[in-house]
C-alpha cells in the first residue's frame, strides 16, 4: 500500500514539472487538474477524508472553471492559438 | 489477494494514462487522458473504501464523480469556441 502512495507522489511530481515545461497554457490547466486529483487521493491515504472532499470539490470543478474563464478573457494578440 | 491485485492493476492504468498525458501532442489528448485519470481515481477511491472498511471514504468518490466532469466539460466547451 505504501508503494502505491509513493507511486502517486511520483506521478504528482512529474505532472508538476510538466506544468512548468509545457508550452500550451490550456495543457497547463489540465495538468493542474491532475495534480489536484492526486493530492486528493494522498489526503485520503493519510486518513483525512474531509480535506479530501474539499480538495476534490475545489480542485476538480472550481479551479478549472476559473482558469479557463481567465484564459478566455485575457487572450492576447501575440500568443497565437495553436494546438 | 484480489484487492492487492486490483491496486496493482489500477497503478498500471494510472501509469499508462500519465504517459499519454505527458506525451499527448494536442490538447485534446491531454484532456482525454485527464478525464480517464479522473475515472480511474474514482475507482481507486471506491477500492480504498473497501480496503480500509470505512464508509466515509465513499463520499469522496461520490463528490469527485459528481463534480469531476465539470472541468472537462468547461475545457471542451472552450476548445469548441463557446463559453
Amino acid at each position: 500500500m505504501l508503494y502505491l502512495l509513493a507511486f502517486l507522489v511520483v506521478v504528482m511530481l512529474i505532472a508538476g514539472i510538466a506544468v512548468i515545461v509545457v508550452k500550451d497554457i490550456l495543457s497547463a490547466v489540465i495538468l493542474t487538474t491532475v495534480i489536484s486529483l492526486v493530492v486528493s487521493v494522498i489526503f485520503l491515504f493519510i486518513a483525512s477524508p474531509d480535506v479530501a472532499i474539499t480538495e476534490a470539490a475545489i480542485g476538480a470543478a472550481l479551479t478549472t472553471v476559473v482558469f479557463v474563464i481567465a484564459i478566455k478573457r485575457t487572450r492576447s494578440k501575440e500568443t497565437t492559438d495553436k494546438e | 489477494m484480489i484487492l492487492g491485485l486490483s491496486f496493482v492493476l489500477i497503478g498500471l492504468a494510472v501509469l499508462f494514462s500519465t504517459l499519454r498525458l505527458l506525451k499527448g501532442p494536442s490538447t485534446f489528448d491531454r484532456l482525454l487522458a485527464a478525464d480517464t485519470l479522473a475515472i480511474i481515481t474514482t475507482a481507486l477511491l471506491v477500492l480504498m473504501a473497501s480496503y480500509f472498511s470505512r464508509i466515509i471514504y465513499m463520499d469522496v468518490a461520490l463528490v469527485y464523480s459528481v463534480l469531476g466532469f465539470a472541468g472537462v466539460v468547461v475545457v471542451a466547451r472552450y476548445l469548441e469556441g463557446g463559453l
